[in-house]
């Protein structure tokens, strides 16, 4: 099913390919407008102005300097959340769980970022991050365990890791790494040492630059190693896979703990990078905007990173929104629920545009229950 | 066939939005554009865009994570800002935050505009208020539940003696109580506010009737659910009046309110809402609300809005008022003499006579 997706120009006619690109992107921008368009309504309806309102958005998003770093930064997470759950649909696994296994990989970041003291920042740093990502690696595999050896349904023990997750880190934070300085009541870790501090590389913040390699890095280990073959072949169909002798088992363990790997680095990343400890409630969300972002980039590990992009742009420019316009900026959500409804739901825009599905362009997601 | 069609949708879309554009004209928040002929000095005229003037107070208003109509914190935040617009004279504006990260970003929409006077709303602000307040010096910073450990003389934290409000709530609850059994269902105790309203409530119930049987639940999510989960909480409040429980006491956002909301379908149980008068914001909960443990926010903010138009703000903390709320429609079923016991502990409690028993530190 995946014959006909992008290859690289390497191989292929350039023409050929830039149109493949153009037909790849063309569901996800169709979705982008008609779910803008209906925001447009909803905001008019609220009272407000909605070219004002976008308008703003976009200023506050793209407008200075300061409003693309915001970008930048709003994009970082969810690049690493969105390589994660595309990993996983790539195998055929819904990865529900990219919010839990973030915040293990941000809470255990911190806690290398603020307990240790002294390291040159760039041993301080590379610990600190792959700590995070084996501890998101980890929680991600106690799923890919029980999928693999008992058949549990992971879209049901991720959501369950999810909770325990909340209340391990908001115990971690509350209780033995809690922030003891005077003066402060609430549940926080200390703030990192400066040497875990991602710097910015030439202007550009460290995080981006590692969310945009780990995009190659997935797209290549997807398309050009043995491993993203078998992970591939599983998630296509998992008989097949196992009757050309590929273990389905190891796959989907495999699968669960790179995807959480890369869920626990975005987690990392957003300690280390910007909030600069872990505090309950500063990552909500960020797990659950990367099912959006996969599914918007239809699991494209390349295609992540405009997707992270644009809602990016949104989050950072909605507080500007609602400054200028008055619209509410819940608004955003309800833009963002509708691009993925008609993502997902791809048939009705196809209907609108009169475009057809070619075989090829389908996207297999997670595959049925007890498969 | 495919062009016509896309010209067609860019053209629905266009005309979507250009018609939108004109609906909403004059909406929202903003102020007046409008220019009077001959524009006076004085501030009613004036707009946004004259708050770099130092004779137009604006004052702009920051939230926590959630939103500026939650019948709760912000929204008894804003109203004190609104008085200001009102009474005098302000130009205001509030921005809701949605994601935590986002506080010093949110502050900056009012700094860069030359607002004189920024309300940030909860504990979670401090940093960002602090870092903010030292960037613009000549900015007055009032942070609502934001404690100072250390005096920044462009800051002045409105805190609440918490506990206070729910030792009020806790005597009133025992007094109404007839089967000597009460409840508190409570947002999580990641929250101190939160934990010196359950502590006083349980030692305000226990100074009215020393045995008396106390049934309280902290919501056990994180941040992002503790106070957003009325579900949850009507399901606590059923589980205590399944246990015998006569008076549920509500504090925790949406959760607290779900419990009282849940109670009111019950006969002969009261409720005790928590931060407001829940009675104006909660109208689903009348048939049980005998009172609400309520911070006076809205005062709270605009006295120092206030002081700080008049040159006389104060920095370090600033202690608001707390009370109970009005009985309302309950006033004839409140007994004269719990009235009495209640006069006499708020009075204590003033005067310190009263140790609430809640002691963070110690």
């Amino acid at each position: 099913m995946e014959r006909a997706a992008p290859q690289p120009p390497s191989r292929v006619d350039l023409l050929a390919y830039g149109r493949a690109v153009l037909r790849a992107a063309l569901i996800p921008a169709a979705a982008i407008v008609v779910a803008l368009s209906i925001g447009a309504v909803i905001i008019a309806i609220s009272g407000a102005n909605p070219l004002v309102a976008y308008g703003a958005l976009f200023e506050g998003g793209l407008g200075s300097g300061r409003a693309l770093s915001r970008t930048l930064e709003k994009a970082t997470p969810l690049i690493f959340g969105g390589l994660a759950v595309a990993l996983a649909f790539k195998c055929g696994l819904f990865n529900i769980g990219a919010q839990g296994q973030l915040l293990l990989g941000a809470i255990f970041a911190g806690y290398i970022g603020f307990a240790i003291q002294g390291l040159p920042a760039v041993v301080h740093i590379s610990l600190a991050l792959l700590i995070g990502a084996l501890m998101g690696a980890l929680w991600a595999a106690i799923a890919g365990a029980l999928k693999a050896f008992t058949g549990a349904h992971e879209v049901i023990t991720t959501i369950m890791l999810n909770f325990v997750a909340f209340n391990l880190t908001d115990w971690l934070a509350d209780g033995p790494w809690k922030d003891r300085s005077p003066g402060n009541i609430v549940a926080r870790t200390p703030t990192i040492a400066p040497e875990a501090r991602l710097p910015d590389i030439a202007g550009v913040p460290l995080g981006i630059i590692l969310a945009v390699l780990a995009a190659l890095a997935v797209w290549w280990l997807i398309w050009r190693t043995t491993i993203g073959f078998e992970l591939r072949t599983v998630g296509q169909n998992a008989s097949a896979a196992r009757y050309a002798g590929i273990s389905v088992r190891r796959m989907t363990l495999l699968a669960l703990i790179l995807s959480g790997f890369l869920a626990g680095i975005g987690g990392a990343v957003e300690t280390l990078g910007v909030v600069g400890r872990f505090q309950p409630g500063f990552n909500a969300g960020l797990g659950f905007n990367a099912i959006t972002i996969a599914l918007l980039a239809r699991t494209n590990p390349i295609a992540v990173i405009p997707a992270s992009l644009l809602i990016g742009v949104m989050q950072a420019g909605a507080s500007r929104m609602q400054f200028n316009s008055g619209a509410a900026s819940e608004i955003i959500d309800v833009i963002q629920a509708l691009i993925l409804f008609f993502v997902a739901a791809d048939s009705m825009i196809r209907w609108v545009l009169r475009v057809r599905a070619e075989e090829g362009e389908r996207v297999t997601l997670s595959s049925g229950w007890g498969s | 066939m495919k062009k016509p069609l896309y010209a067609t949708i860019l053209l629905i879309v266009a005309a979507l939005i250009a018609a939108c554009g004109q609906a909403g004209q004059g909406g929202g928040a903003a102020a007046p554009t409008t220019a009077p002929v001959a524009a006076p000095t004085t501030a009613p005229q004036a707009t946004e865009a004259d708050c770099a003037r130092p004779e137009v107070l604006c004052v702009g208003l920051v939230t926590d994570v959630g939103e500026i109509d939650d019948k709760s914190f912000n929204q008894s935040a804003w109203e004190g800002v609104k008085r200001a617009e009102r009474e005098l004279g302000a130009i205001v504006n509030y921005v809701e935050t949605k994601d935590a990260k986002d506080y010093a970003a949110n502050i900056g929409l009012f700094t860069e505009k030359g607002y004189d006077v920024i309300v940030t709303v909860g504990f979670a602000l401090t940093e960002a208020t602090t870092a903010a307040a030292g960037e613009n010096p000549n900015v007055k910073f009032i942070g609502v539940d934001q404690f100072q450990a250390e005096a920044v003389p462009n800051v002045a934290g409105l805190i609440f003696a918490e506990d206070k409000a729910g030792f009020l709530a806790g005597v009133l609850a025992a007094e109404m109580s007839k089967s000597n059994k009460i409840a508190a269902v409570l947002g999580t105790n990641l929250v101190p506010p939160v934990v010196a309203f359950k502590e006083g409530y349980e030692n305000g119930a226990r100074y009215a009737k020393p045995d008396i049987q106390i049934i309280s639940t902290y919501h056990p999510g994180g941040l992002d659910t503790a106070f957003t989960d009325p579900k949850w909480g009507g399901d606590q409040a059923k589980l205590a009046i399944d246990q015998g429980a006569d008076v549920i006491f509500g504090a925790g956002g949406k959760t607290g309110n779900g419990a009282l909301i849940e109670t009111a379908a019950n006969q002969g149980v009261f409720c005790i809402g928590v931060d407001t008068d829940q009675w104006e914001t909660v109208p689903e909960a009348h048939p049980c609300l005998i009172s609400s443990a309520m911070k006076l926010i809205t005062p709270g903010v605009f006295d120092l809005i206030q002081k700080a138009k008049d040159g006389a703000f104060p920095s370090g903390n600033y202690v608001g008022e707390v009370g109970l709320a009005p009985f309302h429609d309950f006033d004839s079923q409140v007994p004269q003499e719990v009235k009495a016991r209640l006069a006499e502990v708020d009075k204590g409690l003033r005067d310190g006579s009263i140790p609430t028993g809640y002691n963070p530190g110690g």
